[in-house]
């Protein structure tokens, strides 16, 4: 039970039931959506196996599952989990604040990501496969650029009330970076906020210190997305707007 | 005859639907503005035509340059469109109706590809609009939309098919996901680094259209890479070839869905 909300009375459920809850609205495809991008990577090299597909290359395409299709796939089921939430209204009248709601399903996504993440770093390392970074250092491959895709991916989901719009932006950040890899590592400024340089440039110096930047940028973010968060019944809208 | 007056009715007010979302236009401007905005920076293939380059290769440079990403919003906005019905529990009451689920099918198809491409084909309308007055060319309009029809269109359709009825099985998000990744692996990324289609008949960006516009190979058109019957050189007959597979194989789907969805009810 959280501070704020009513304490136990019969029929209020307890915090399991209710995290139990909160992964059921979830729902499977979000909850899943991190372990099927990695499970999508590893598939594209059993796949090209066969096809002579050398062991540094293998390894380039499980990094690239981990550092850019990982982010992609949690920006776009975050953006479900705040743009397609169903009964507002019902939600808006309760004691437990909505923010708070959104916040426990984006947590367990949060969890959910980070756990797969680590495992398939550790599988990955084992099978001899690894070319990142150090393995102490492996969550910045990935968790920057999780927070940062999902955050840009919530926020303009909530200042939109656009599922199409925050999805479309996401999907475009994306591809972009994918794209035009070369034209962001051109220039200083634009380097630490490169979202996949182990996978797509040839050379990352200074990875440690850009990451830590990148990180850095998702306060604003973060923080616009706690601002808007405040003001849940911004968020009643028609449906499809 | 009454059948595909029905469909024709489905189609209408699919479109007059979608065409209202003014989170699809929204998107489609913003998408389409931040590629001509961004265009210098995104090397030579993408750049504006030289001076006095024909209306042809001028808008045909337009059309690839929004077949990069442009499709990605086609697809995001057709992916919950049928899971519409089922999350508003319509699906039952409108199998009900006169249409049947074919005709209804296609008609929401047909309503949905033209409702998507209407904003696209209105982003190359500005954009032929602006070369008439900035190159004095009337010819801009007749050769935007033809570049329209070719490149652009195409790619609707095939993603359309897919879209409208991939995430039926997979859902919304999972679709999405690896919507993107398919546009990257299967249009951009080059058989070199991975086994991909890319450069084939079978790309829908539009490569093999585009190239026999400007009469030089571009967007990979051609390239050797695996399926080699489908990397002809890039000709008019191969590009008109390229279009029709593109629109047939966005129609299977459909077709499948059809099917499926007959037997069972028949079950």
């Amino acid at each position: 039970m959280t501070t704020g909300e009513p304490g136990w009375a019969a029929g209020v459920p307890n915090d399991v039931e209710m995290w139990r809850h909160e992964l059921r609205r979830l729902g499977w495809a979000a909850g899943c959506a991190p372990a099927l991008a990695l499970v999508a990577a590893v598939a594209v090299v059993a796949l090209t196996a066969g096809e002579g597909l050398e062991r540094p290359q293998a390894s380039l395409v499980l990094l690239t599952g981990l550092e850019a299709l990982l982010p992609l796939a949690v920006a776009m089921a975050a953006t479900s989990v705040v743009a397609a939430g169903r009964a507002r209204e019902l939600h808006l009248s309760l004691p437990t604040p909505y923010a708070m709601v959104l916040g426990r399903r984006l947590g367990l996504l949060a969890a959910a990501t980070s756990a797969v993440a680590v495992v398939f770093t550790g599988a990955i390392w084992a099978a001899g496969l690894w070319s990142g970074p150090s393995l102490v250092a492996s969550p910045l491959l990935w968790a920057p650029a999780v927070a940062w895709l999902g955050g840009l991916a919530v926020l303009v989901a909530l200042v939109t009330r656009s599922l199409l719009l925050a999805t479309t932006v996401a999907a475009g950040v994306w591809l972009a970076h994918q794209l035009f890899a070369a034209s962001f590592a051109a220039h200083a400024w634009s380097r630490p906020l490169y979202l996949f340089p182990v996978s797509r440039l040839d050379a990352y110096p200074g990875w440690m210190t850009d990451r830590l930047v990148l990180t850095a940028t998702v306060a604003p973010l973060a923080a616009g997305v706690l601002l808007l968060l405040r003001r849940p019944e911004r968020m009643l809208t028609e449906e499809e707007a | 005859m009454s059948g595909v007056r029905e469909t024709l009715a489905v189609c209408r007010y699919e479109f007059r639907m979608q065409i209202r979302k003014r989170s699809l236009w929204i998107t489609i401007a913003l998408l389409a503005g931040s590629l001509a905005a961004g265009r210098f920076g995104m090397g030579p293939r993408y750049a504006p035509a030289s001076p006095g380059a024909p209306a042809r290769e001028v808008m045909t440079r337009w059309a690839f340059l929004f077949s990069v990403i442009l499709p990605i919003a086609f697809g995001m906005a057709l992916a919950d469109r049928l899971l519409r019905d089922r999350r508003l529990r319509t699906a039952e009451l409108l199998a009900s109706m006169p249409p049947g689920s074919g005709g209804r099918l296609t008609g929401t198809f047909l309503g949905s590809v033209t409702a998507t491409g209407a904003p696209a084909l209105a982003a190359m309308l500005v954009a032929a609009g602006y070369e008439t007055v900035r190159r004095g060319d009337p010819m801009m309009i007749p050769w935007g939309l033809a570049a329209f029809a070719a490149v652009l269109a195409p790619a609707l359709v095939f993603v359309a098919g897919y879209a409208l009825v991939c995430p039926l099985v997979l859902t919304a998000p999972l679709f999405r996901v690896l919507f993107v990744g398919y546009w990257f692996w299967g249009n951009l990324l080059l058989p070199a680094t991975l086994p991909t289609p890319t450069g084939s008949l079978l790309t829908p960006i539009g490569s093999y259209a585009a190239s026999w516009l400007l009469g030089t190979p571009v967007l990979h058109a051609g390239i050797p890479g695996p399926l080699s019957f489908l990397r002809p050189e890039p000709t008019g007959s191969a590009a008109a070839g390229s279009i029709a597979l593109l629109v047939v194989a966005g129609l299977i789907p459909l077709l499948a869905a059809g099917l499926l969805r007959g037997r069972w009810r028949t079950a």
